[in-house]
Parts: structure tokens; C-alpha cells; sequence
């Protein structure tokens, strides 16, 4: 399976230091946004430890012990192994805020996905988002936890109102690292070529309304060159966070993308055979 | 108000209000002056009409674009970005809209619910949760369990006569993951994927040449009962299964 990929990581207009994390192991198909939290330095220490877990989990052949008879009848076995490593690095943190009092409270964000088989695995913690780029459609792959989100949800279900000032909607409810276990939230996306795959902070989808991502993405094609512009216009727009943005295409064919090399503009974003390996 | 932040190369340079006649040039007179070769010396102009704020190229050399398209004529949206010679300006609908209304304190950061103030919420999302969980049961008592679908063998040779469609994503190939597994060499290792949503099944292509009701399947395709898919040698038919009911169900 081909794939192309780009990313960049923004520290904003407005902040002196950058709480994002990400990761990008092309070659095995995953990759990672975290959006750290905590103040002083625990908010990187947070994303940048969640990062490191999950990824090491994953190349660890450990076996997924702590997932739910629900969860395996239902998903995939890598989707498993991702959702069970999000879960221990959620632990690892946890006990490294515990053991050290200039880290405690920290935490973070994490929306993952792993593309194997031309499925993608997509499991997050927080308000970090996955979407989903098929033709002119951007679909929404996660749903934020957030106050804003919960209150929505229930709306929507039962028409019930809960009573929260609209400034607190931004307030998260699920993170990685505050508690000693969590939920995490899966998904599993068959990926055709010519797909999109886009990960992102929150940096980027509160400056940026959705339908202008749709359009960088169908406008800019080449994945490095989408997440360039997506960055330049959320610090127009203010830049308020920190912004991260990943962007992953599935390619199609090799003479198709012969084909494709002349008709749309180059970038650098990086080009690899994503087999997986772990 | 509606603002224009005024970008060269990722740096912020100023931020102008937009007002009907605003315009946009090389020359002083201009509202917005972008001194550079690349830019006319009256480029663009900014209208209001109605409610909407429209961009007019002022037939420049080198073109007005926005977000990578060049425009003569542009309604304004929030988020738009204009392209003139080399400098982006950033169209903001809201900025500093009203501002009587208290700037959102958590504008940015990232916050999680477990401060003293957030205690009280906590308490009333738990309510909430309780009575979504209680509504929910009652529902799914009145809907019977969620329907589940199935795949019959009507021709070739597989493990199965039959394969049950209760995971998230089935996925029929030559994968080891695959839930309806074909065999020989020339095979996808995946052919077919069919994912399990709200609405019911979504079948999309992904390798090899599947088909459905004998066309080819090439898009995603919501599964009705008797559809028929072809795959790697295999026929396979679609069925709803009957709802299992449950003693709850009277």
C-alpha cells in the first residue's frame, strides 16, 4: 500500500511554547497527534511520553489483556492492539504525574491511526480529531470529549438540556494521564486510494471551519503542501493554540501516480510502501 | 465587524476592518497598501452587499485567488484566504464581534474537567448520563436487539456456509484477518470490506475486482437484503437476519 504523507506542528501566535506531540512511523502505518496540558513544562512532557508510549507498546508483542470480551468480538486485531496501547500509556503517565510533583496534573490529548491492510484503526482520547477526506466529502472520524460535545449528544438523544456556560463548552472530559484508567473510543475505516486521512489539535479545528479544510484538501492535493496551508491560515486566523496537523494519502497505483505527478503540484511531502511491520 | 489580517511568508503584518470600499494596491491611496512589484496598483476592492462582504479583483495584472482560486468576484466567507501577488490576507467574520459578550476565558486551552469549579458540573453530566442510559434501555427493549446481518454462500468454496456480520469491519480477502477468507495466490488480501454502521452495512471495494448484482463494484454500497457479491470465486448473498427477540420485547 502506498502512501503519502505530510505534517507540521505550529506553536501559534498566542503561546511561548508548543504542547503538541506527533509522530509519524509511515512504514508501519501509524501515526500519532497528542495535545499536551499541565502547565510549565508537564503539558509537552505529557504528549511527548504519550507519543513515546504508545509507539513502543505497539512494537512490543505484548498481548492486549486489559480489553473487554465486547471489544474482541467486535474489532479488528490491530484496532485492539491500538486501543490497548493508548490505554497503558494512559497508566504510564498517570504514575510518572504520581511519582513526580512538578508533573502532577499533567495530561493529554491523543487521537491515533493505524493503517493496516488498507483499513485504518482510529482511536482518541480528548479533542484532538480524525477526519476522513473521500472525494468532496470531510467526515468527521471522532467525536470530541468535551462539555460542548456531551451537551450536544444529549440533545440530540432525549432533547435533554444541561445547563452549561458556553465558555466552559471547551472543557475536556476524558484525557489521557488525569486518571488511572480510561475509555478510549475506536473506529475502523476502510481507506480507498485517493483517500484522505487528516489528524489534528485542537489548534487547528477551532481557527478553522471545517468546510476550509475540505477545500485545502481538495484544492492543495499533495499532503505536506495541505497541512502548509491549513498551519498559515489558523495562525491568520489568530493561532490561539498550538497547532498540529497530519494529513496521510492513500495512493493510487503507480502509473496512475505517474499520471497524477504532472497534473498537480509538488511538495515534500514524504512517499513510502507502508507495509506493517509491527 | 468583519477584519483582514495582512500575512507575508507565515508573519503577521496588520489587521485592517472591513468597511465597504476598502480597497487593496500597491499605491497610498489604497485601505490595505501592500507595497510589492507583484501587486497592482489598485488590486481589489472590498463591497458589501446585503449581508455578504464581497471581494472584486480591479482587473490586476497578476490576478486575486482565494484559498488557490482565482476569483474576479468573491463572496467572503470566514476562514477565506486571499492570495495577492505574494501576501495572504485572512478574512475573519466574527473578529472582536460584540464586544459586550465575555471573551471565552478557556479560548485555546486545554483544559480538563476536574477543578473544584468543575465538580458541580461533573455531578449534573452524571444525571444526564443516567437518564441517557435509562432512555436508551427503553428503546432498545421497544427496537428489539439491533439487527444483524449475514452472508450466505450461494457458490464457490469456502470455510463457511454461512458468516455472521457481527464485528465493526468484516473484511473478506486472502488476510489472515479476514473474515471470509479466500484462498489461492492471485487473491487480494483484501477484497472487499464491509463496515457496520447505523444504517446498516456499507460494502466498500478495495482490491482485486468485486462485484455486485454482476456490475462492478467500484463505490461504497449500502447492502439491501439479496444483494448478491462476487468475489475471488465466491458468490456471496446478503440477508437480514430475523431480530432475535428478547423476553423484554412484549
Amino acid at each position: 500500500m502506498h502512501l503519502r504523507v505530510g505534517a507540521g506542528s505550529d506553536r501559534g501566535r498566542v503561546r511561548t511554547m508548543n504542547e503538541d506531540a506527533y509522530m509519524l512511523r509511515a512504514r508501519d502505518g501509524l501515526f500519532l497527534v497528542c495535545d499536551g496540558m499541565g502547565g510549565a513544562p508537564a503539558g509537552e512532557v505529557a504528549s511527548q511520553m504519550a507519543v513515546d508510549a504508545i509507539d513502543r507498546q505497539l512494537h512490543t508483542n505484548g498481548s492486549a489483556e486489559s480489553e473487554s470480551a465486547a471489544e474482541r468480538a467486535e474489532y479488528l486485531p490491530q484496532t485492539r492492539k491500538l486501543a490497548a496501547a493508548v490505554r497503558w500509556s494512559n497508566a504510564f503517565i498517570y504514575d510518572q504525574a504520581q511519582k513526580d510533583p512538578r508533573q502532577s496534573g499533567m495530561g493529554t490529548t491523543v487521537v491515533g491511526a493505524w493503517i493496516h491492510e488498507h483499513v485504518a484503526s482510529v482511536a482518541h482520547v480528548g479533542d484532538s480529531r480524525a477526519y476522513l477526506c473521500r472525494g468532496d466529502r470531510l467526515e468527521a472520524l471522532t467525536r470530541d470529549h468535551s462539555l460542548g460535545e456531551v451537551v450536544r449528544r444529549a440533545a440530540a438523544r432525549a432533547g435533554q438540556e444541561i445547563d452549561v456556560p458556553r465558555a466552559r463548552h471547551d472543557v475536556l472530559v476524558r484525557v489521557l494521564g488525569r486518571e488511572p484508567d480510561v475509555d478510549v473510543d475506536v473506529s475502523e475505516v476502510p481507506m480507498q486510494p485517493g483517500d484522505y486521512l487528516l489528524l489534528c489539535s485542537d489548534g487547528l479545528t477551532r481557527m478553522v471551519p471545517e468546510s476550509v479544510m475540505a477545500s485545502a484538501i481538495r484544492e492543495q492535493r499533495e499532503p505536506q503542501r495541505i497541512c502548509d496551508y491549513l498551519i498559515t491560515a489558523a495562525n491568520g486566523n489568530g493561532g490561539a493554540d498550538n497547532i498540529t496537523v497530519v494529513v496521510v494519502e492513500v495512493a493510487d497505483r503507480w502509473w496512475r501516480r505517474l499520471m497524477e505527478r504532472r497534473r498537480r503540484p509538488a511538495g515534500r511531502g514524504e512517499d513510502v510502501e507502508a507495509y506493517a511491520a509491527v | 465587524m468583519s477584519k483582514l489580517t495582512l500575512q507575508f511568508e507565515g508573519r503577521l503584518l496588520k489587521d485592517y476592518i472591513v468597511g465597504a470600499g476598502l480597497t487593496i494596491g500597491r499605491l497610498p491611496d489604497n485601505g490595505v497598501i501592500i507595497d510589492n512589484p507583484a501587486v497592482s496598483g489598485h488590486h481589489a476592492r472590498v463591497v458589501c452587499e446585503g449581508d455578504q462582504i464581497v471581494l472584486e479583483d480591479l482587473h490586476s495584472t497578476n490576478g486575486t485567488w482565494v484559498n488557490t482560486q482565482q476569483v474576479t468576484r468573491h463572496a467572503l466567507t470566514h476562514g477565506d484566504v486571499i492570495l495577492i501577488g505574494k501576501h495572504h490576507l485572512v478574512f475573519d467574520r466574527h473578529a472582536a464581534a460584540d464586544q459586550n459578550v465575555p471573551a471565552m476565558p478557556s479560548l485555546g486551552d486545554t483544559v480538563y474537567l476536574d477543578t473544584n469549579e468543575h465538580r458541580a458540573l461533573r455531578a449534573t453530566l452524571e444525571d444526564a448520563r443516567v437518564q441517557a442510559e435509562r432512555i436508551a434501555k427503553e428503546r432498545a427493549v421497544t427496537k428489539a436487539t439491533a439487527r444483524a446481518g449475514v452472508l450466505r454462500v450461494i457458490a464457490g468454496d469456502a470455510d463457511a456456509q454461512e458468516y455472521d456480520l457481527t464485528a465493526q469491519t468484516s473484511l473478506i480477502g486472502r488476510s489472515s484477518n479476514a473474515h471470509v477468507r479466500l484462498r489461492g495466490w492471485f487473491k487480494p488480501a483484501i477484497a472487499v470490506a464491509i463496515a457496520r454502521s447505523s444504517d446498516g452495512y456499507l460494502a466498500t471495494p478495495m482490491g482485486g475486482k468485486p462485484s455486485l448484482n454482476h456490475e462492478p463494484l467500484t463505490a461504497r454500497h449500502l447492502l439491501q437484503e439479496g444483494d448478491v457479491l462476487t468475489v475471488g470465486g465466491l458468490a456471496l448473498e446478503f440477508h437480514w437476519r430475523a431480530p432475535q427477540r428478547t423476553e423484554s420485547a412484549a
